[in-house]
């Protein structure tokens, strides 16, 4: 297989620049000099627009098909976002620059910030955590910080429920914590029992997830913010889910002290390949002293101040003060990402709520097309999967347990994920959350219609009507079959062994 | 009226095989008293022509670097961005995937970060590097975390680390937030005073778990004495650096003079400074250090019919499979932006670098002489070697020199009072492959115009 290492053209041909502005000696120390070039590819334009367009034809995205990938929020991004990041007035802009420079910029953060305090019920947000993960951190950091000014330093562990996402107890152990895990009911809610035997005087805070990762609002959940903020701990949310309830609750009204936003899932920022996502957090009152410094404010403009962006505002950056946890990503965050969010967000205004309305609702569609399918197609299939959770309705996305296919004729979660590929679907969440077995996780978005969702269900009833060789075997299609991990992770190619360094 | 929802108007037909007849009744699980019952206080939707009216306006407002002379770098570059870079970047394939947990369709973006890895360690002069962290200080913090988990066993000094003096404060913040829940005490590893690292005082951190130094360091030295280093740390302590990526043109990588884990700001390849993100931090190391690292990796591997493919690998270590046991809790990292990164690369290619690292060290040099020939100005540290950046000592406030300077309409430079209370008379100057002779004029003229004045 070609790689980008086999362009090799003549030196220095491939790109042109300028030459230096000063012919200036070359007055690095000898012992400092490089003396072995890296052995990078040698390439020109065409070659290299050739190379990516190739590769980018083997990768999938929304932009390909349906990406049903629960918990990810997989929405359409809207286009006009990603020219409007193209501008110098982002693109070409320091973080460091004076506040009267980038008043624009500054409006906009505070735009989201207000935004996002609105819609979660929360006093104080900042936009500086630049993922998911760095957000549940950060709060972390927040509530810590909180407890140590309270004198409470020994409180010392975090409740995570066992559907929680993997980040929720690597977040808080990073932060020194200890994880106390609390099984889920069996209705696959916060089971209160649990949490009263786990809550004490060293809870310093309980994360959860709502609705939960199975899909599930958590019908209890002001009863265990309760519970634990007896016992003196903080509430945090993980807004991972927070697609589902836009304008219908938040986590205010919850009990919540903190959470995190995922700008690249409920506002759409692109990821391609992993990231860059934004994770800004908001906070109650009683929190905010702690937050990373600084966040956008503003005033109103008095005489002699300049215009600024003509609503009667100046912006400027404020910095927190001495209690504030000081800076978890080194400028104010992934500026493009809220700016992207911020173009998002205008385009639904007040009417965020159409947002989780269809999401939830595309979700409901679908798990009833799948679960319910016509006499003739279930008479072809030969075993229908299990609900996750027993419940009437569910939120966004849902689970699905291929336990009585695997026990009835082998055919795995993995193998039924990998069979949609060859219908030209990516995956459902695969084997997540664990607590159901053959599990795939389904959340459809808003930005999906229902004929895709038709086709999708019919497609999916074909598979369990398909041969189990077949299915096992799968995928056909794709450029390449399927993948070997346990090789991958046994013969450890991590680099191009060709161009092995010369040093 | 909102768009973007391709059932808008549809939602009857899909209610009525709900069994429902609202989309109220959809949400019919939200207990009673946590319910919201109010619209969202928030301005009405607008469509697409009128958000980008706004965003023209808004933006607009903003002061852009390359609409005059500026000289403010700081640890991010005011780079030139191949325009194919972005292009091919953008192709919604690569935009609009996210991980690749299914690698039979996600070859191409598989293979593209397997191959950015083979050139960031080529770069670096390590053998493992990972796909991206969130920026530079999240690197430069989890390389010390890491380095912990493999060196605090054997080492005489358990949970230690010393970081250089000078490294920028909002870095060593970060690198505070994530080292303080894990028990790692921090030490400042002290600089000469022309601003070189006191290989003497250095010695003390033999034994400890990490030393953490920068090349060049937050001034833009480039010191001669870190090639020492690891003689004077010994063998049992991991050497971490942080590097100007581009810098690696014309400066021997770190990972030969012996630097067990290099880590940067990739920004300066790939995308504009971009007002602090998105950008991403580069994380290479040696095999010592792999099962015990953060992010995400690439791996070949073979398909079922034995031809080459690529794959996440090592995945063992991450949250999602080792949760509150993980290296560490990363996820969403900068792909996307490293695959920029890594076209920006590949259209450079070695010569390339090396040029693109030469004009920026002549701009340096040029900006450098200019701005030191004006009576009064001095070099922090005289007689060093500097790349990109250098910092000069005024007569007067930093602050209002620069300010004047601002008035000239020239971006002078970075207040170094910000960063170290006992820095406020002096300018940190950044320069970059765009600087030319007219900018360092304008620079040289607006600053030789303040220092006339302060000492009238």
């Amino acid at each position: 297989m070609s790689t980008i290492f086999d362009f090799q053209g003549a030196p220095g041909t491939g790109w042109s620049q300028p030459e230096p502005i000063n012919s200036v000696s070359d007055a690095i120390p000898k012992r400092l000099r490089r003396r072995n070039l890296p052995d990078w590819p040698r390439a020109s334009e065409p070659e290299l627009v050739r190379h990516y367009t190739g590769l980018s034809q083997k990768t999938f995205g929304i932009d390909t098909g349906f990406y049903p990938l629960g918990s990810c929020t997989m929405k359409h991004n809207p286009r006009v976002n990603e020219r409007i990041v193209q501008m110098p007035g982002i693109d070409r802009i320091h973080p460091l620059q004076e506040s009267s420079q980038v008043q624009g910029l500054l409006s906009i953060y505070y735009e989201m910030q207000e935004m996002l305090s609105i819609c979660s019920g929360m006093d104080a947000v900042t936009l500086q955590p630049v993922a998911g993960a760095q957000g549940e951190f950060t709060a972390i950091r927040c509530i810590q910080e909180y407890h140590r000014s309270n004198g409470e330093s020994h409180r010392d562990k975090v409740i995570v429920p066992d559907s929680a996402h993997g980040t929720n107890p690597a977040s808080a152990s990073m932060c020194g914590y200890q994880i106390v895990e609390i099984p889920s009911a069996k209705d696959g809610r916060l089971d209160i029992e649990a949490l009263k035997s786990a809550v004490g005087p060293d809870t310093a805070a309980m994360m959860v997830t709502n609705p939960s990762t199975l899909g599930l609002f958590e019908t209890n959940i002001s009863e265990a913010s309760r519970i634990v903020h007896e016992s003196g701990g903080q509430m945090y949310y993980d807004g991972a889910n927070f697609n589902a309830i836009i304008g219908k609750t938040d986590p205010g009204r919850m009990g919540f002290d903190a959470v995190h936003y995922n700008l690249h899932k409920t506002f759409s920022q692109p990821h391609g390949g992993g990231g860059p996502g934004s994770g800004p957090i908001g906070v109650k009152n009683h929190l905010s002293d702690f937050l990373p410094t600084p966040v956008a404010s503003r005033r109103e403009l008095v005489e002699g101040d300049p215009t600024g962006v003509g609503d009667g505002f100046w912006y400027f950056w404020e910095s927190i003060g001495e209690r504030s946890i000081g800076k978890v990503q080194q400028w104010n965050g992934n500026a493009g990402a809220v700016v992207r969010a911020w173009a998002f967000y205008r385009r639904y205004g007040r009417e965020l709520e159409r947002m989780s309305e269809y999401a939830v609702l595309n979700s409901n569609y679908l798990r009833h097309r799948i679960m319910n399918p016509e006499p003739d197609v279930a008479a072809r299939i030969h075993c229908m999967p299990a609900e996750g959770a027993e419940a009437e309705l569910v939120m966004h996305e849902f689970t699905l347990s291929l336990s009585p296919v695997k026990e009835m004729n082998g055919v795995t979660g993995k193998d039924v994920a990998k069979r949609l590929l060859d219908y030209g679907y990516m995956s459902p969440t695969l084997y997540f959350p664990q607590i159901v077995p053959e599990c795939l996780m389904i959340e459809p978005t808003e930005t999906e219609s229902k004929e895709v969702l038709d086709k999708f269900a019919a497609d999916f009833h074909e598979i369990l009507s398909e041969d189990p060789e077949i299915v096992s075997s799968a995928p056909h299609t794709t450029p390449v079959k399927r993948v070997d991990e346990v090789w991958a992770a046994r013969n450890l190619i991590l680099r191009h062994p060709g161009t092995a360094s010369k040093d | 009226m909102v768009d973007q929802i391709p059932n808008l108007g549809r939602e009857s037909e899909m209610l009525e095989e709900l069994g429902l007849s609202s989309m109220d009744e959809l949400f019919a699980n939200i207990p009673e008293e946590v319910r919201r019952d109010d619209p969202l206080p928030l301005p009405p939707p607008q469509s697409e022509e009128q958000i980008l009216e706004d965003a023209r306006r808004l933006l607009g407002e903003n002061m852009h670097l390359d609409s005059r002379p500026s000289f403010i770098s700081a640890g991010l570059a005011r780079n030139f961005v191949p325009t194919m870079v972005p292009m091919m970047a953008t192709r919604g394939e690569f935009l609009t995937s996210y991980t690749p947990y299914q690698p039979e369709v996600s070859q191409g973006m598989l293979q593209a970060m397997w191959e950015f890895q083979t050139m960031v360690s080529e770069l670096v002069g390590l053998p493992i590097s990972n796909v991206s962290m969130y920026d530079a200080s999240t690197s430069a913090a989890e390389a010390i975390t890491c380095a912990v988990r493999v060196k605090s066993k054997k080492a005489s000094q358990p949970t230690s680390a010393y970081i250089s003096e000078l490294v920028p404060p909002h870095r060593l913040s970060v690198i505070e937030n994530y080292t303080q829940g894990v028990g790692i005490d921090l030490h400042v590893l002290p600089h000469k005073e022309d601003g070189t690292i006191d290989l003497e005082s250095a010695k003390s951190a033999a034994g400890s778990c990490a030393v953490y130094v920068e090349q060049p360091n937050a001034l833009g030295l480039l010191d001669e004495g870190l090639l020492d280093l690891r003689e004077a740390i010994g063998e049992s302590t991991a050497l971490i650096v942080g590097v100007d990526a581009v810098s690696l043109g014309v400066v021997e990588p770190p990972g030969s003079w012996g630097a067990d884990i290099v880590v940067g700001e990739g920004q300066p390849f790939g995308i504009g400074p971009t007002a602090g993100g998105p950008i991403y931090g580069l994380f290479a190391c040696s095999k010592e250090f792999l099962r015990m690292m953060p992010g995400r990796i690439v791996g070949q591997s073979i398909d079922s019919e034995g031809q080459t493919a690529y794959t996440l690998t090592l995945s063992t270590r991450e949250q999602h499979i080792r949760r509150h046991r993980a290296t560490s809790n990363i996820c969403s990292n900068e792909t996307l932006i490293a695959l920029m990164g890594a076209m920006h690369m590949a259209l450079l290619g070695p010569e390339g670098l090396e040029k693109l690292a030469m004009r920026i060290y002549s701009s340096t040099s040029t900006t450098l002489e200019a701005v030191t020939s004006i009576t009064g100005v001095e070099l922090v540290n005289p007689s060093a070697c500097f790349f990109r950046e250098f910092a000069i000592r005024i007569p007067g406030s930093a602050r209002e020199a620069l300010g004047s300077m601002d008035s000239a309409g020239v971006l002078g430079g970075l207040d170094l009072g910000n960063w170290w209370s006992g820095m406020s008379d002096c300018i940190l100057i950044g320069c970059d492959e765009g600087t030319s002779e007219a900018d360092i004029s304008a620079l040289a003229d607006a600053l030789g115009k303040w220092v006339a004045g302060a000492s009238r």
